[in-house]
């Protein structure tokens, strides 16, 4: 495998909760809030992982985490072989060329008034990395054609509402690209556009990862947008990751309850595949009120008495494969997949 | 949510700041305080030219002087002082001008500058900042106003200075929230996560988004300046050494112009003043109107939106009505929307039946106009929309052509909908069980208070919410059962029908799971007949009988759930098949659709989806393709299903098609 571009060490990030009166009157810490508790991960160039989540499971205070917009109250966030904690303001700055965003909102994400060139030039001028403006106007046209916005010279002086929404998404994509990153962290890169159109922006995501060698994180709530698409994937319940491994092995074969459950809900264009998906009743919990032993627990159809006290680490589950559940059996030594 | 405005208005372009000014100035609000203003200005500049006399200049006066009427030589006659009013008025402006505008730059400095630091900061600065605007607004301008100048002297200087440094706090506040809002924007977050620093945000982001509100608020503040100024001057606190319009009424005033008879004094100052200010405050208006989109009207109104001719024994709709299965028939309903380059037409032609206690899927992209046709079969379209023809027939009526008093009563009692949004279609001030017993009062009046309370109660047991939340806001409700209570509401009135907007995008997977399962549990309880509007093919096959696939305003295809997904007929369908993801075969790699979706105001020629069509031929641009009849109440209207027995195309490189 090749480098780790970004690796995530047994972080937590926790946020100070509302304090109740007496708290206050105790002189008593108010309760924190776990967005995120014990993650670890990485990705290599050239790689895809998908963050498979559902709202308030923190897979976007992780984005965050990997952006430096936030940082993380225990544990290490290295990116590229240094750990983001050690280093000074400037380092810092130059290590976020290197890690770029793509946000869900391709409508709101594009400043209304600025035109393309512009937008896509922002980055070169935030950091400075360019000298002349001869340079900039270069890199922006590269980089617009990277994104698959062809005829640049058609798109240059556009403004965004001129654009359809797969080509505002493509035009948050060039200006991610402008500084040649080395990791994008992908919101919901999809979700907001049409059907027709999604999949061509997954696919110019995975040729940037294939051809460019870029590491790419897509964070989404959508298993199977990413089906096709992830290397390994991640599914994250209540700030933690309960399954991880190879995106075939934990597509075909899920170990988590929670990830069967949630692979068994996505609806499949398939009439003849009606078959009874597996719906968990109630919603996610508080993330300032985690269960005690297995987080999923309350939810969970297998819950038995030793789940209610103990929390389970990440067992093997098979050669690149991983899972936060009691009742996964590690495969013998020498069983080959599982 | 903005998508169901997205999908229904036509797309207009959002007006950039220039093309806001220009429209701001052809209003005729716009148009009539800019000529006022500028009419002042150049009388204030050219004060020297059109002045008959120079009133700063020392005269002897003797006493036949004094208010002397309106002659030739004096064509507003002579104030107290002997002097020409009309010199005086036109070198007045000069004064009046200075400190409206200096005033004003002075308020939109301070005020822009604190409301800038106080909105984009926050937290205690921003607080702070807000305590000290908010008591500027509070106490009375005028009197501490009287009080300063009193003290620090009667100069220009001083009066200027006074005005503009007390009056910033309304500035303040407005630049605020205009700065709160644009910070909170995702392009000022994505700005943020590339690494740009508050300087570029201000600079680059938020000071444009602010500066054309600040320009209008200055110009309004401009008249506000002038008044001061004239009631400081006439309450005999002006500069004593300068000739402005509230000083000319001060003097005409207080020395008898009143007992003279002498109106020309005291009538030409009072109309100067009321020329600039309305001047400026039209103009303002006019600014503020075009720049700052408060108050938009919300996308679903009430029907006045009906353009087809109204006969009391309108034809109906009879063709289906021989099967008495079927609930709901509209047949050729067309939509147009107004647009500055005349009417666009959103939905063509549009024909389905809805049977009884069917799911019936209504598929397409953004824009191909399925929210539009059900909210024009419920008569709720968007402000500028309007049915132009056709029929929907709901058991021996034809809604289309029911009073708005009898639509009332059909619509949510018989027919209703499950919005895309659910927090917007609840009131948020109002308790959800309450809102549930509203619906049930409004169509069962004789149902009463208490029995209304406990239908609502049961139906919030049945969605899931369970009665003891009867009593909370809807704030306090989770997404997922938000929409459970939405869902509660559409079925208070055990209706017929109900049309569901797209009801579970904006939810997670799981909940969408669950939203569904409800859906179609209480639809075979009460016997529904369900429209599910949405563009997830995977919720289509999973939960629909049959389904409409619509692009460009029209139906693409018609079939039932288990043909249309095992045999597209349309090359759409197909497409629109090969680009959806499916876990069932996670391998494949999905292929787009190239191009986008038609836009209302550049709908393709012919079949709307030619320029994106693998087969498309000759015919196809030129021909708008009838709907084709393939037997099984399957329909597809594309000319390469003619015939009903037309090959099917295989692949791409379908050579010849077949013509004419």
């Amino acid at each position: 495998m090749a480098e780790p571009v970004a690796v995530v060490r047994d972080v937590e990030v926790a946020f100070p909760g509302r304090r109740s009166l007496l708290d206050v009157v105790r002189l008593r810490p108010s309760p924190p809030i776990r967005a995120v508790d014990g993650v670890s991960f990485e990705v290599a160039a050239g790689q895809m992982l998908a963050i498979v989540g559902e709202s308030g499971s923190g897979k976007t205070t992780t984005a965050n985490l990997l952006l430096g917009l936030l940082p993380p109250s225990a544990g290490r966030v290295e990116l590229d072989g240094r750990d983001i904690a050690d280093l000074g303001r400037r380092d810092l700055a130059r290590l976020r060329r290197s890690v770029q965003m793509i946000f869900q909102d391709p409508y709101e994400s594009l400043n209304p008034r600025m035109r393309v060139a512009d937008v896509v030039a922002e980055p070169l001028r935030v950091h400075r990395v360019l000298g002349s403006e001869a340079e900039v106007r270069d890199r922006v046209r590269e980089a617009l054609g990277e994104a698959g916005m062809t005829p640049v010279e058609a798109y240059l002086h556009r403004l965004p509402f001129e654009l359809s929404g797969g080509q505002r998404q493509r035009v948050a994509i060039a200006a991610a690209l402008a500084l040649r990153p080395k990791l994008l962290v992908a919101d919901e890169p999809v979700s907001m556009l049409d059907v027709s159109i999604r999949a061509d922006i997954l696919n110019l995501l995975r040729a940037l990862a294939d051809d460019h060698g870029i590491a790419v994180v897509m964070i989404t709530h959508d298993l199977s947008t990413v089906a096709a698409y992830a290397d390994r994937i991640a599914v994250m319940y209540l700030g933690r990751i309960v399954e991880q491994g190879d995106a075939r092995s934990v597509l075909s074969d899920p170990q988590h309850p929670y990830t069967r459950a949630l692979r068994s809900v996505v609806p499949v264009p398939d009439p003849a595949a009606r078959r009874a998906p597996q719906v968990l009743t109630g919603e996610m919990p508080d993330p300032s009120r985690i269960p005690s032993g297995c987080r999923f627990h309350p939810r969970c159809p297998l819950a038995f008495d030793r789940c209610l006290v103990e929390d389970p680490a990440l067992r093997r589950a098979g050669p690149d494969h991983a899972a936060a559940c009691l009742l996964v059996e590690p495969p013998a030594e020498g069983d080959p997949g599982a | 949510m903005t998508a169901v405005v997205q999908a229904t208005a036509p797309p207009t372009a959002p007006a950039t700041t220039a093309r806001r000014w220009r429209a701001a100035l052809r209003r005729p609000m716009g148009l009539i305080g800019g000529g006022m203003l500028i009419i002042a200005v150049l009388t204030a500049l050219a004060a020297p030219l059109l002045a008959p006399y120079d009133p700063y200049a020392p005269v002897r006066v003797s006493i036949q002087d004094i208010f002397q009427a309106p002659s030739g030589a004096h064509p507003l006659g002579t104030d107290d002082g002997g002097k020409d009013v009309l010199s005086s008025l036109i070198y007045g402006a000069r004064v009046s001008l200075i400190v409206g505008f200096t005033a004003a730059a002075i308020t939109t400095v301070v005020g822009g500058l604190i409301g800038i630091v106080a909105g984009y900061r926050g937290g205690r600065i921003g607080i702070g900042l807000m305590s000290i605007t908010d008591f500027f607004l509070v106490i009375p301008e005028i009197a501490l106003q009287i009080v300063i100048v009193a003290i620090a002297g009667q100069s220009l200087v001083n009066i200027i200075l006074v005005i503009g440094l007390l009056g910033w706090a309304t500035t303040a506040r407005l630049v605020r929230s205009q700065t709160l809002s644009v910070r909170e924007r995702k392009f000022v977050q994505r700005a943020r996560a590339i690494g740009a620093g508050d300087a570029h945000i201000l600079r680059r982001h938020v000071v444009p988004a602010v500066l054309p509100l600040m320009i209008a608020n200055t110009v309004l503040v401009i008249s506000l300046a002038i008044l001061s100024e004239s009631t400081l001057a006439f309450i005999g606190l002006g500069d004593p050494t300068v000739i402005s319009w509230g000083q000319m009424l001060n003097f005409a005033f207080n020395r008898g112009a009143i007992s003279a008879g002498a109106w020309w004094a005291l009538i030409p100052p009072g109309l100067a003043i009321v020329w600039v200010v309305l001047g400026t405050t039209l103009l303002g208006t006019a600014l503020e109107d075009a720049l700052n989109p408060r108050l938009k009207r919300h996308h679903l109104e009430k029907d006045r939106s009906i353009a087809i001719p109204r006969s009391p024994a309108a034809p109906l709709a009879r063709r289906a009505a021989g099967d008495p299965a079927t609930v709901l028939a509209v047949r050729d309903l067309a939509i147009e929307f107004d647009s500055p380059s005349g009417p666009l037409r959103a939905v063509d032609g549009v024909s389905f039946d809805l049977r009884r206690g069917e799911t019936l899927g209504l598929v397409g992209e953004s824009g191909c106009g399925k929210t539009t046709t059900i909210l024009g079969l419920l008569r709720l379209l968007p402000p500028g929309g309007r049915i132009v023809s056709g029929s929907v027939r709901y058991g021996d009526d034809d809604l289309l052509q029911l009073d708005p008093a009898e639509m009332r009563e059909v619509r949510w009692s018989r027919l209703s909908l499950v919005f895309q949004g659910a927090m917007n279609a609840l009131n948020p001030v109002r308790p959800v069980g309450d809102q549930v017993a509203e619906a049930i009062r409004v169509h069962e009046r004789g149902i009463g208070r208490r029995g209304a309370a406990r239908r609502a109660g049961e139906m919030l047991e049945r969605v899931g919410i369970g009665r003891r939340r009867y009593g909370d806001y809807p704030h306090t409700y989770s997404g997922g059962m938000r929409q459970r209570a939405m869902i509660a509401l559409a079925l208070a009135c055990r209706p017929d029908i109900v049309m569901a907007d797209e009801p579970t995008t904006a939810l997670d997977v799981m909940i969408q799971a669950q939203i569904l399962e409800l859906l179609a549990e209480l639809g075979r309880e009460m016997g529904m007949s369900v429209i599910l509007v949405t563009h997830d093919l995977g919720v289509v096959a999973q939960t629909c009988d049959r389904v409409v696939v619509m692009y460009g305003g029209r139906v693409a295809e018609e079939a039932d759930t288990a043909r249309l997904f095992a045999d597209p007929q349309h090359p759409y369908t197909q497409r629109l098949l090969a680009s959806f993801p499916d876990l069932a075969h996670p391998g494949r790699r999905l292929q787009g659709i190239p191009g986008s979706p038609p836009r209302l105001d550049a709908m393709p020629s012919g079949c709307a989806f030619h320029p994106r069509c693998p087969f498309a031929f000759e015919r196809c641009p030129a021909e708008v393709p009838p709907p084709f009849d393939l037997g099984d109440g399957r329909r597809a209207s594309c000319f390469l299903v003619e015939q009903g027995a037309a090959a099917r195309p295989s692949g791409p490189h379908l050579p010849e098609a077949p013509r004419g």
